[in-house]
């Protein structure tokens, strides 16, 4: 669509109902995908997002269910309406998953819906679902071996699913038979095409009651209305150059650790955000393509604005995003990725949330416990393969200035996003026997608001015959960190005692580890980071830490400076 | 003479079906510190309606059905009983675990919720069933005792009692009730499994915990009503509106207290069925639109759609309830221009104190209630006869003030837009409620009721392409109304999860003759008497694809076998999602029952039609409206339009407690029920 001339300034009635419209056209787009999908991963965890982008590819409304999801779609629906430039039509449904193709990894799917009006693109139609297996070395695609990106599955650059509204079987067949649940890929695919559909369809009714040119002049007030938010917050801001410097853990590194470093240079309500000093790409599923990078910062400014209404790509306008190719956080091919949108991101979101609070402290919050799962493999008790995958225990959450950090929440990529199974449900499916499950007194990091408890859970193996344990994570030696003079949380720790009365610490990248019968599995999660000087904890507060058991009476004594009062006990 | 009483925050509303006076209403206000006091009132204001002493009209009730928010206000407002869990060794914490999971994603700076449980009274004791039943830990008794007498110490009133697997083997959870029995203590008890007989620990807990948090309070205010109608003569049960639409009486009520706290919405849904089944409408949504919110409900084939899981005040509630879907958007939500200049409505409300800048009670922030109120579409002179009148230059001047001068708009531009935006927020609201389940909202007939909802009805049909709006005459108290449509009911269900091919049909039959005859049983014991029909059983298997995690409800029947389940199952499937998985083992996760005593029902008075009535006779003036532009409307008077007369629009009915706005193309009639139809003029 041609410019400033053919918009009109918006009435505020319209605009106010064609904002109100668009949102609701992309949550009933969800919607229809949680009816209609198939795979546990994306109904019990509703792992997808839908936007609405306009001409310029900008996204103008959004039903997240993935925070991560969203700063990235522009760029992966950009890279595919270039790829078909020229060679779009009605009814058309595009397709990609390759991370240098404007994707993140390979597991989230990206279908995207030209619409037109008036003979031109007027809007597109997209939404992201992760699917639960596309292929490559090891089922549900995040592979620590994988060393480069043709391991981990599938590779699709924008290719035509739907072509002039005929369905390509041909190539709807091709992507479900590259994946080990072909039934569950191809159910989810045509229940995100039916919900992309379905956006397509509300916006031609959009469009039968507003002018073109009514709803692109609404469109260019709403991404006026997001830059101006996210301006507002920047112009509140310290001016200067803020760094942060988070780690990952990777043992090829020097020390096992390798730095992210980032800087954010605020400038009359603008932001800068430096990447170019981190580490170069590894071979390693550790990598962040730019979409994912983009999405992670888009991200690390939402959570420090706490406003998640008045932002949209309108908002990015203000953010400028530096980085260098080859790089972790800018990759080229053939770069592994699979693990960019939870390890990765959350260690960039730790960097930036570290150099914001330089920029506004009263803002700052605590570190966030990072995702360490595992998965076992054996047999069950009718001797059938079985896979199992740990989401419990997920660790606390950071103090922030207002309040103490949650309990069981975990990784700043998703938090609380995805429900740990019961412990009834993981026992009477597998030969599992989980022995306690609960909140572990003096995990949380000290301060005025302290961070959220980690936990303690036991996990017996009752199997017949040994099984395996994979892990894949992050946070045993980066933990949580402190705010504002708190302290940081203690990192995770898993161990396997093993039926002789071994112990076996367990790291973040350990796989084929043995589990024999009786072996049992410890994990403790990491607590939250604390917030501001703990001798300024409300002493209200000490007292009932202390009741409650979260903190004990040693460390209230030593950390918070508690006198133990006559409380009655004997 | 049978009588319903809905508790509201603001009014106590009696309805009473008499044999020969036909149904009748009053209005009374509530009496938030006692509330039986407001229900004794509603009745006092019955007794001189009827021109008879309280005690012979009380005398005269053969059925009386109470709904109160009493347990509702206890959890959101966290003034409930003081609790104590008794748990498996290793799980104290699970209430604060919260399954991992919380809902805003985003606002990383809010407080945890505080569990409702303190920690140091959740004692746990040694003892441990295995997945299928199996005691792999006897019970410690003497942990279990010294529990016990902490937890007495500490004054506990409540105690919640949740084992592992306690839905496959409750021994240990029973035997724990019985040493605190044996300990000469009776406390307000919960166990998981009564509460809730399925696989799923958190679930069990919260809702058991929701269950001994509310009941105490419940029972106490029950019990004073009970005495009090009575002590003026009632010879009936109190009965007690459930949040499934049922009722109990007041004793069962009081243990199963959880089942009444979402039961707010249950009566507007009930009289909604009520409606559809008179007047022969196979899909209804109804939409009640108050101070705060407005509850969205999907009536199927006269039956109000139910969901198993609510998630209220921080709590996980898993009982049967009537499914509302809450929209943040009602008379009293506040209009603001948004930080990005745009106009948004709520979810902030003023609620009715301060509430909106017209009630003249402190509020000054422009609502929905002051926009409706400038655009001339409600009534200066207020409702109730004049007790409530409206402060017109209050209203114009907060529109003003938020929205108007900000966004350069005049007032009555500006009320426009809130008023359209909020028919806006309606519309996609009931959109997403019919799209949830996989139903189209062209197909639905709507039914609006509640104060401000009369207003948006006729924009909101149109916009959803729905070609009728019924507006019920009774809409001030239809939430009373739709008591006189309730039945006594029971729930039970067992944990099944097998595969339904793997049982017989003996099993399967057998499974649901035992639900069903525990549940006869739990309520032979208090209603004896009440309704005079035989009972009828709802059985329903909750099934699911081996490897999926959500169950789909497939009714079944005496004699369906395990192939007919299935294939319904598959059918069902099918016509939800348009695929189905054919390698995939379905498994029969839950069955349970829910068991009927029919109760006397209300027959909704038929209106004669008068052909060819003039509607002139009910017109009562004309007002000035903005509805975009500028309009001489005229007013009608609800209660006398009569079945024969047409209305075109543009034009205004008022009624009682609410007005009703007729749009230019639309024809208003009056139905057989006495209801207000809207619909489009044919062309």
């Amino acid at each position: 669509m041609n410019a400033a001339s053919s918009r009109l300034a918006p009435n505020p009635l319209t605009l106010a109902v064609v904002r109100n419209k668009l949102k609701a056209i992309s949550e009933e787009m969800v919607e229809t995908m949680t009816r209609t999908c198939f795979s546990p991963i994306l109904n019990q965890n509703q792992d997808f997002s839908a936007v609405l982008l306009d001409a310029e590819i900008r996204t103008v409304a959004q039903a997240e269910r993935v925070p991560i999801h969203m700063g990235a779609m522009p760029l992966a629906v950009r890279m595919m309406a270039d790829a078909f430039r020229g060679d779009l039509a009605e009814g058309d449904v595009l397709m990609a998953n390759d991370p240098f193709w404007g994707g993140s990894h390979l597991p989230d799917v990206t279908l995207a819906m030209p619409f037109f009006h008036a003979g031109e693109i007027a809007f597109w139609v997209a939404l992201r679902a992760h699917q639960g297996d596309i292929g490559g070395i090891s089922a549900g695609g995040y592979s620590a071996a994988a060393r480069e990106i043709w391991q981990e599955g599938l590779r699709l650059p924008p290719v035509k699913l739907v072509d002039g509204g005929r369905l390509r079987k041909d190539i709807l067949r091709l992507v479900a038979t590259n994946s080990r649940k072909p039934e569950d890929l191809e159910g989810d695919l045509l229940a995100q095409l039916a919900a992309v559909r379905i956006g397509h369809a509300r916006l031609s009714e959009l469009f039968t009651r507003y002018r073109g040119e009514e709803v692109a002049g609404c469109v260019q007030a709403m991404l006026d209305g997001g830059e101006a938010v996210m301006r507002a917050m920047l112009a509140g801001c310290r001016e200067g150059r803020h760094s942060g410097l988070s780690h990952m853990e990777f043992a090829q590194a020097p020390g096992g650790l390798l730095p992210i470093p980032v800087t954010v240079t605020i400038d009359n309500g603008r932001a800068v955000v430096d990447l170019t000093e981190c580490p170069d790409q590894v071979a390693a599923f550790i990598n962040s393509p730019f979409a994912n990078t983009r999405a992670a910062v888009m991200v690390a400014f939402l959570y420090f604005s706490g406003d998640d209404q008045g932002l949209n790509d309108g908002s990015a306008r203000a953010i400028e995003i530096r980085t260098r190719k080859g790089s972790l956080l800018d990759p080229v091919s053939p770069a592994p990725v699979g693990a960019c949108t939870s390890s990765t991101a959350c260690a960039l979101i730790e960097a930036l949330l570290q150099a914001l609070e330089g920029a506004d402290p009263a803002r700052a919050i605590g570190g966030f416990a990072r995702r360490f799962r595992f998965a076992l493999a054996g047999q069950d008790r009718g001797g059938r393969p079985f896979i199992w995958h740990y989401f419990f225990n997920k660790g606390g959450t950071g103090g922030n200035a207002e309040h103490d950090g949650w309990a069981n929440i975990g990784g700043l990529h998703n938090p609380g996003g995805t429900p740990s199974p019961s412990v009834e449900r993981t026992e009477a499916a597998y030969p599992l026997l989980v022995e306690e499950y609960s909140l572990l007194t003096d995990s949380g990091g000290a301060g005025t608001r302290r961070g959220g408890l980690g936990g303690r859970l036991r996990l017996r193996y009752v199997g017949d015959r040994p099984a395996v344990l994979n892990a894949s994570g992050e946070g045993v030696l980066v933990p949580p960190f402190a705010s504002q003079g708190g302290t940081a949380g203690p990192g995770h720790a898993y161990s396997v005692e093993h039926g002789d009365g071994c112990i076996d610490r367990l790291g973040v990248h350990d796989s084929g580890v043995a589990i024999e019968p009786g072996a049992t599995i410890v994990c403790i999660s990491a607590g939250g980071g604390g917030h501001g000087d703990p001798a300024n904890r409300p002493r209200d507060a000490v007292r009932r830490d202390v009741a409650y058991g979260y903190v004990s009476e040693g460390a209230a004594r030593t950390v918070y400076d508690w006198q133990v009062e006559a409380t009655g006990k004997t | 003479m049978m009588v319903g009483i809905d508790v509201g925050g603001t009014f106590t509303d009696l309805v009473v079906a008499h044999p020969e006076l036909g149904l009748r209403f009053v209005k009374s206000p509530s009496t938030p510190d006692d509330p039986s006091r407001g229900v004794l009132d509603a009745l006092e204001l019955l007794a001189a309606d009827l021109g008879r002493p309280l005690g012979e009209v009380l005398a005269d009730i053969e059925l009386f059905i109470h709904g109160t928010t009493v347990a509702t206000n206890i959890l959101v407002q966290r003034r409930g009983a003081k609790l104590g869990l008794i748990t498996t060794a290793g799980f104290r914490d699970l209430l604060e675990l919260r399954e991992g999971s919380r809902d805003n994603r985003y606002a990383l700076r809010v407080a945890a919720p505080e569990p409702i449980i303190a920690r140091p009274l959740r004692r746990e004791i040694g003892e441990r069933t295995g997945f299928d039943g199996a005691a792999l830990l006897p019970l410690d008794r003497d942990d279990t005792r010294r529990a016990i007498e902490d937890l007495r110490a500490a004054g506990v009133n409540g105690v919640v009692v949740c084992l592992l697997h306690a839905h496959r083997n409750p021994e240990h959870e029973r035997a724990v009730r019985e040493l605190i029995e044996a300990a000469g203590w009776s406390p307000f008890v919960s166990l998981s499994h009564e509460i809730l007989n399925r696989e799923g620990e958190y679930d069990r807990l919260s809702t058991a915990s929701v269950n001994a948090y509310v009941g105490p309070g419940l029972q106490t205010y029950l019990n004073r009503l009970f005495g009090r109608l009575t002590e003026q003569g009632i010879r009936v049960p109190v009965l007690v509106m459930q949040s499934h639409g049922g009722v109990l009486p007041v004793e069962d009520a009081g243990r199963l207290a959880v089942g009444a706290v979402t039961s707010g919405p249950a009566g507007g849904a009930k009289a909604g069925a009520m409606f559809a089944r008179a007047l022969g409408l196979p899909r209804l949504v109804t939409y009640d639109t108050g101070g705060t919110t407005t509850d969205v409900c999907i009536v199927n084939d006269g039956v109000p759609a139910e969901r198993d899981r609510t998630d209220l005040a921080d709590m996980r509630i898993t009982a049967p309830a009537i499914e509302v879907n809450p929209l943040g958007i009602g008379g009293g939500s506040i209009a603001w221009i948004d930080p990005a200049g745009i106009l948004e409505i709520g979810p902030q409300s003023a609620g009715a104190v301060p509430g909106p800048a017209c009630f003249g009670k402190g509020g000054t922030r422009a609502t929905l209630t002051d926009a409706n109120l400038v655009l001339g579409l409600l009534p200066e002179t207020g409702f109730l006869g004049g007790r409530f009148q409206l402060d017109l230059e209050q209203a114009r001047a907060a529109v003003n003030r938020d929205v108007a001068e900000p966004l350069g708009l005049s007032i009555e531009e500006a009320a426009w837009a809130i008023h359209v935006l909020a028919s806006s927020r309606i519309t996609e609201g009931i959109r997403l409620a019919t799209v949830r389940r996989g139903l189209d909202p062209r197909e639905f007939a709507m039914m609006s009721f509640g104060g401000a909802g009369g207003l948006h009805a006729n924009e909101v049909a149109r916009d959803l392409q729905i070609p009728s709006v019924i507006i019920p005459r009774f809409a001030s108290v239809l939430s009373a109304l739709g008591f006189l449509a309730a039945d006594v009911r029971r729930d039970r269900q067992r944990t099944v999860n097998a595969p339904i091919n793997s049982l017989s049909a003996h099993d399967l039959e057998t499974i649901f003759k035992d639900l069903a005859n525990e549940a006869h049983a739990a309520m032979s014991s208090s209603v004896a008497g009440q309704g005079d029909g035989e009972t009828w059983t709802d059985r329903v298997a909750e099934c699911r694809y081996e490897r999926q995690i959500h169950t789909l409800p497939i009714p079944t029947k005496a004699g369906d076998t395990p192939f007919d389940l299935e294939r319904r199952f598959t059918e069902t499937y099918g016509e939800l999602y348009q695929h189905s998985h054919p390698g995939e083992p379905a498994i029969v996760e839950t069955c349970r029952v829910s068991v009927y005593s029919p109760l006397p029902k209300l027959d909704l008075p038929r209106y004669p039609v008068e052909p060819g009535a003039d509607a002139a006779r009910a017109l009562c003036g004309k007002r000035r409206i903005h509805i975009g532009r500028e309009v001489q409307a005229p007013v009608y008077r609800f209660e006398y339009l009569v079945a024969g007369m047409t209305i075109a629009g543009p034009a205004l009915i008022d009624a009682a407690s609410t007005s009703v706005l007729v749009l230019e193309g639309s024809l208003a009639s009056i139905d057989e029920t006495g209801s207000l139809r809207i619909s489009d003029q044919p062309a």
